[in-house]
């Protein structure tokens, strides 16, 4: 709720009164803090607010900061920008929320203001450029990074630098992630480089584009290679457009937002000719729907961008609609769920991969209690927020079930900070994407053995 | 001034019949040199302005069940009786809220709200004479308090004579109400120190549609079976408005068998009740025995078991004492208590309740007896964590044993509220707390 | 010896901090500040001088000496979810923040009773024992956030409260720092009638104007052995809350009896919570009894034939725990819903006499016609307490102390009838006038005298819960600094 008095100062929407704070350029929609009725219903949902304990560290303390600026009682400054940057992203507020308040798009807006008022420099700007700018857009520059991956790993460099005291030098969360890092295989785009359509195995029922991921597919093309298993397997002829790109979801999430456009057309251009955008990244799968967002002043791009959100589903929510074979293997193994924010507070699906794993015969599910809390991934998140994103782990490893063989999840990010949580805590759990489960059923069904 | 000056300026604010000399040595204490009986609040406020002003000091008291109870002065100048200022108020059938003056009888009030099939849902000790204000002032409960509540959750509304007169209202006539302080509580069990409740609100429940007795029998006397039962009752989903324990004598007294007995009330609908009767037989430990009593008998052993406590009309030496501690651990204060009947050469009678921690147990013998049997079980509860407040007690007696106990270490904040209220010390002086 | 990371010359701010003992439990910038400036109650904002998160008691106690001995104000917050801005620093306070004292210190089955420190959050108790069969009955809304020392403060209510009672019916004892930094212990051991006056009651409901509770022991219940919840559709008003009168004086206790009238359906229907009520109906009743399986069947039925007589539409029962489940979030999140049709809400918290509902609901409708402003309503209804949201747009010029003048006219209907301004949500500083409706000066004054006892220099929480004889002084105070917070 507004201020009486403030309000009565104001005459206009704030972002448009001379009162705000904000460049004009894609400033933060007042529309969505307007809906925000300040009742806090949202702050346990929060896990940067569970960790700190602090306002503007929760969502509705920062759509309250982001709300002051416009209102002239901030300034784009550092100790703005702390709180508007700890935040994960994880859209659980979302859920909270009963007035369906968007903190994630305000928060990536707000994002977005800071770094045209305070370019990032130093560091952490050079860092950032690396990665956001230099590396996820450019897959044959990620591709070789995954190749000298590969090479890391296969040549026992990996090996040497470990036992090595070479690790010991690195910040601690980069040595972390090293120890998970997933072993390394051929892209899939590479792979099919050359092949149009790859058919479906029976009858062909539809056709689907499919997004293999920028980092996806270098670090976890297993499961680019699964996901078109099953996929081809319950009659989708699978295709693979040339030119495809990051989903720019760090981007957004960074305040790169006119990077984040870029990319945007590009995949909206990609994707044109296909009527269904598989996606089996929940990250990615939910910044695509999200496009629309970013077109908020570009009424052309604002439509094309409908249309093709439209048309993205995750690879979960895919096979539960259009129906999938049950295997008929048993793979009898215990698990537990874990919601990826981006699949749950994103795009609202919960339901769904439970309903594949559980169809698994001989899957047994145990529940894990606050499944759709962030596991602390949150994109870089964990790169940029060591400590904050270490903290959140520690919360969600908590509440693993500790008699259980493996942790399904569907989202890259996620895999990767859950198995830095398994490492870190001494768990045994083996960290799985939900569709490499039912992959492996099907393989066992066909005899190609278990995993 | 000398009485027949208190009497001559008391009779000129009140009708001469209503004001007469009092009975300045009876063997409770708290009289008055002078006893009145007002009709009206105007005359309430009155009589405490005028006591206020001239640096009297005022008892007050409702039917004087609660006599025994507290004080250290034999008299002070007026004794104010509220049991001319009677009847009810107003009472809201549907909205089941019901106002009464403080003076009002409580039987009267419950047989009254029989008609309408609603009751105040509190289980005070001799109900026959206590008023509802006297009730409410003294903080009195029974067992039923493990389904009902106490005073405190019953109250919604107070008015209140002020020491200087004026008078105060506090709650109201809603069911619910968070405006400003809970000043009801205030009043509540505040011992007639800081005003006069002139009337009260309540909130009415509906009477029970029907209602038993389950009276479990323990003959071996064993605590751990009796504890484990209770324990076991508790926390099942069974819903008892009672988990009395009664010492072996007052189990003779009640239902002519002397060993350890829990009384489990029931009250809802028949057929749960009858279905809670059933799961209590099915854990009824191997060597108890288990009687029922149903309804009107139900009613009639309660009836006896409130009229047991001694009060103003009772004339050997007796005491009664209220012992608060940690529920289970009432298993220990009534074992004890069975002790000291041989130890002390006391009558005693016990009674504690399993599901809210307050014991009650009534001694009657010789004086020094009496005196260190108090001891004794003061010494118990303190050592539980809890306390002992002697309810009834002579005079006399009250010289040598502290009423409440041990000050508590907050006890500025009591001693600063009573300063604030009745800063010239005119309502009930030393009845209270640290002689407040 | 100055704590690492503190950048401020405040020497008050260099202190406080080094009695918490951390950086990051002590926000003073600006920046961070804002975010304390209102509460759950938001029409007023005032920034705090700085917000410290104690770690213990023994930090509450310093931390309170520290103020109290540099006469600087100050007042305690748990989640901040109070309606009606207790937790707002109107005098530029010192918040101490109790959120990092959040754990369940200790459960005791058999003697039913919990030991929490006050940031502990009130739903998370019940989760916690949930698995013995137990559960803490008092249930607000805001449950899922607010904490149990923000409850005792509020003397918090909540849907089940009809047949449960409130927050104070179900506190055993306190551990309190008062305001001079001296730490008491109340109802010790949890023990009911502790000798002396009831503290226990006095404290819960202060609105934190007393001392700062520290530790809170409550009473847990076992659940009930089974539940049966309906709703039932009115295609009147007026019908509805007969019925809801009518099910109070047939004797039935039910444990919740919750009503939400057309524009309130209306809301819950466009929001997250979305359970399907019809469009075109006026009133639905939310009842919930439970007990002994045994007699719950009676029960639902005697109320199914009140409803019947009151010319009830359709009913609906519940067909599991799920749907259960459901209906209360669609009910429990009805405030924050409103955000879904209206860009703001003002919500009252009137109580009356379950007899006078038809009337006071007549009432309130004129109330809206006359202001030209929607006035939802979602209440308690089997404990008469109203809570009727006033929708309106603090955009247009006017509309906000528009939607003001309806909510204290509605506080009047209420108060006109025999009923009270409040029923759980506490007076703050939003219904401080209004605590003019149903108290004398005399009775106000009989309760600022025992807040004298407590808090003689009112450095802790002024400003709240009474009167002001200098009102007009203060807005004006109010709208000054809001000026120089938006021109600076």
């Amino acid at each position: 709720m507004m201020s009486l008095l403030e309000a009565e100062l104001k005459k206009d929407p704030a972002c448009t009164t001379s009162l705000s704070n904000y460049l004009a350029k894609d400033h933060p929609d007042e529309s969505k803090w307007a809906d925000c009725v300040h009742c806090g219903m949202c702050l346990e949902s929060c896990p940067t607010y569970e960790i700190t304990g602090q306002e503007q560290h929760s969502p509705r303390g920062r759509v309250h900061l982001i709300k002051s600026v416009a209102e002239g009682r901030l300034s784009l400054n550092e100790q703005f920008m702390d709180p508007v940057f700890a935040c994960l992203d994880c859209r659980a507020c979302t859920t909270a929320c009963p007035a369906d308040v968007e903190v994630g798009g305000l928060i990536e807006e707000a994002r977005g203001q800071i770094r045209q008022a305070m370019p990032l420099t130093g560091v952490k700007g050079a860092v950032s450029k690396v990665f956001l700018q230099g590396l996820f857009p450019h897959q044959n520059r990620l591709n070789k990074l995954g190749s000298l991956l590969r090479f890391y790993q296969k040549s026992g460099m990996q090996k040497v630098v470990r036992k090595s005291k070479l690790i010991n030098i690195m910040p601690q969360h980069l040595v972390d992630m090293e120890a998970i890092m997933p072993e390394v295989k051929e892209p899939v785009r590479k792979k099919y480089k050359d092949v149009n359509v790859i058919k479906s195995k029976g009858e062909t029922k539809r056709e689907v584009a499919f997004l293999t991921g920028c980092v996806m597919d270098v670090m976890f093309s297993d499961i680019n290679e699964a996901s078109i298993n099953v996929l081809t397997r319950n009659g989708n002829d699978v295709t693979i457009p040339k030119n495809q790109t990051c989903c720019g979801a760090l981007h957004v999430h960074a305040g790169d937002r006119d990077m984040g456009r870029k990319l945007a057309k590009q995949n909206i251009e990609a994707f044109k000719d296909s009527d269904k955008v598989i996606v089996n990244a929940a990250g990615c799968g939910c910044a695509l729907k999200e496009y629309p967002e970013l077109f908020r002043d570009d009424p052309e791009w604002h439509e094309k961008a409908e249309e093709f959100s439209a048309k993205v589903e995750d690879i979960s929510k895919h096979l539960y609609d259009t129906g999938y074979e049950i295997p008929k293997a048993e793979l009898k193994t215990r698990i537990t769920y874990h919601d990826a924010c981006h699949l749950a507070h994103g795009q609202g699906i919960r339901q769904e991969p439970r309903d594949l794993l559980l169809n698994i015969p001989g899957v047994e599910m145990v529940h894990m209690p606050n499944s759709d809390r962030c596991c602390g991934s949150a994109g870089i998140y964990n790169i940029t927020n060591p400590e904050m994103a270490s903290a959140v782990l520690d919360n969600k490893m908590q509440n693993v079930p500790e008699d259980v063989e493996m942790i399904s999840m569907g989202n890259p990010g996620c895999m990767l900070q859950m198995a830095m949580g398994v490492q870190k805590h001494g768990r045994t759990q083996k960290i799985v994407h939900t569709v490499q489960l039912l992959d492996w059923a099907y393989q066992k069904e066909d005899g190609k053995g278990e995993r | 001034m000398i009485t027949t000056e208190l009497l001559t300026e008391l009779q000129a604010m009140l009708s001469p019949e209503r004001v007469i000399e009092g009975d300045k040595n009876h063997p409770l204490g708290n009289s008055g040199i002078v006893k009145v009986y007002p009709q009206t609040e105007e005359e309430i406020a009155s009589i405490l302005k005028f006591a206020n002003d001239n640096g009297k000091t005022v008892n007050v008291e409702g039917n004087g069940t609660k006599k025994g109870f507290g004080g250290l002065t034999e008299s002070a100048d007026i004794l104010l009786s509220l049991s001319n200022y009677k009847g009810i108020v107003e009472h809201v059938v549907g909205d089941m809220t019901l106002t009464v003056k403080a003076g009002t009888n409580f039987k009267e009030l419950q047989e009254y709200l029989t008609q309408f099939k609603q009751k105040i849902s509190l289980d005070p000790y001799c109900p026959e004479s206590a008023t509802i204000g006297g009730i409410i002032a003294a903080n009195d409960s029974g067992p039923k308090r493990l389904g009902y509540g106490s005073s405190r959750d019953v109250v919604i509304g107070l008015r209140i004579v002020y020491p200087d007169g004026k008078v105060i209202r506090s709650g109201g006539r809603v069911v619910k109400n968070v405006a400003g302080y809970d000043m009801n509580k205030l009043f509540i069990g505040s011992m007639g120190t800081l005003g006069v409740v002139s009337e009260v609100t309540v909130k009415l429940r509906p009477l029970p549609k029907y209602e038993s007795l389950n009276l479990v029998l323990f003959p071996q006397g064993n605590m751990d079976e009796i504890k484990a039962f209770a324990t076991k009752l508790l926390d099942s989903t069974m819903e008892p408005v009672t988990l009395e324990l009664l010492s072996p004598s007052l189990s003779e007294r009640l239902i002519g068998q002397r060993c350890y007995t829990i009384a489990v009330g029931l009250e809802d609908v028949e057929t749960s009740v009858r279905y809670q009767e059933n799961f209590i037989q099915s854990i009824q430990p191997a060597l108890s025995e288990l009687k029922v009593l149903s309804q009107q008998e139900a009613q009639s052993f309660w009836n006896q078991f409130y009229s047991l406590s001694p009060n103003s009309s009772t004339d050997s030496t007796q005491a009664s004492l209220k012992i608060g501690v940690v529920n289970m651990d009432v298993t220990h204060v009534i074992k004890a208590s069975h002790l000291l009947s041989d130890s002390h050469n006391l009558e005693v009678e016990a009674n504690g309740g399993l599901g809210h921690g307050l014991c009650q147990i009534n001694l009657s013998g010789s004086k020094d007896d009496i005196l260190s049997a108090i001891q004794q079980t003061r010494e118990l509860s303190t050592k539980l964590g809890g306390y002992t407040v002697i309810n009834h007690l002579p005079f006399a007696l009250r010289q040598e044993v502290d009423t409440w106990g041990k000050k508590p270490s907050h006890f500025f904040l009591l001693e600063g509220i009573k300063s604030k209220v009745d800063p010239n010390r005119v309502l009930n002086p030393k009845r209270f707390v640290g002689g407040i | 010896m100055a704590v690492k990371g503190i950048k401020t010359t405040d020497r008050h701010i260099l202190n406080l901090a080094n009695i918490v003992g951390d950086a990051r439990s002590i926000i003073y910038h600006k920046e961070d500040l804002i975010a304390y400036d209102c509460d759950g109650f938001t029409l007023h904002r005032h920034l705090p001088k700085a917000v410290v998160f104690p770690n213990n008691t023994e930090d509450v106690a310093a931390l309170v000496k520290y103020c109290s001995d540099h006469q600087l104000p100050f007042l305690a917050r748990g989640a901040g979810t109070g309606l009606s801005g207790g937790a707002i620093p109107l005098n530029g306070e010192v918040i101490i923040s109790l959120v990092k004292m959040k754990k369940l210190l200790s459960v005791d089955f058999e003697n039913r009773r919990a030991v929490v420190q006050p940031g502990f959050v009130n739903l998370k108790l019940t989760n916690s024992i949930s698995d013995k069969g137990y559960y803490y009955a008092p249930d607000p809304s805001s449950q899922y956030c607010c904490t149990i020392g923000g409850n005792v403060a509020e003397n918090a209510g909540g849907a089940h409260c009809l047949k449960y009672g409130v927050t104070t019916n179900h506190i055993l004892g306190l551990e309190v720092v008062l305001p001079n930094g001296e730490i008491i212990e109340i109802g010790a051991n949890g023990i009911p009638d502790e000798p002396g006056y009831d503290l226990l009651g006095l404290l819960t409901g202060s609105e934190g104007t007393l001392g700062i509770v520290t530790k809170i022991t409550v009473r847990i219940l076992k659940n009930p052995e089974s539940k049966k919840t309906v709703l039932a559709y009115f295609d009147k008003v007026e019908d509805g809350s007969q019925a809801v009168s009518d099910i109070v004086s047939a004797g039935i206790v039910p444990a919740a009896l919750e009503m939400m009238d057309k524009t309130a359906i209306e809301g819950v229907e466009a929001a997250a919570f979305p359970v399907g009520h019809p469009k075109d109906i006026e009133a639905v009743l939310l009842i919930e009894v439970d007990g002994i399986e045994a007699g719950l069947d009676e029960q639902i039925n005697q109320i199914l034939d009140v409803c019947k007589n009151r010319n009830v539409r359709e009913v609906r029962a519940a067909k599991d725990e799920a749907e259960r489940g459901r209906w209360w979030a669609n009910r429990k999140t009805g405030f924050g819903a409103m955000g879904a049709i209206s860009p703001d809400y003002l919500v009252q918290d009137g109580v009356i006499p379950r007899s006078k509902l038809p009337e006071v609901l007549n009432k309130i409708n004129k109330i809206s016609e006359e202001s030209g402003l929607r006035i939802a309503n979602i209440f308690h209804a089997g404990d008469g307490n109203l809570h009727p949201l006033v929708l309106f747009d603090a955009r247009i010029p006017g509309q906000s102390a528009k939607a003001l003048e309806a909510g204290s006219a509605c506080l009047q209907a209420c108060a006109d009838v025999g009923g009270t301004i409040t029923g759980e949500h506490g007076v703050g500083i939003e219904k401080r006038e209004e605590m003019r409706f149903v108290f004398t000066d005399e009775e106000i004054i009989a309760q600022t005298d025992i807040r004298e006892v407590f808090n003689p220099d009112n450095l802790l929480n002024a400003g709240k819960l009474f009167p002001m004889p200098g009102r007009c002084v203060e807005i004006k105070r109010d709208l000054k600094e809001k000026e120089t917070a938006i021109t600076s």
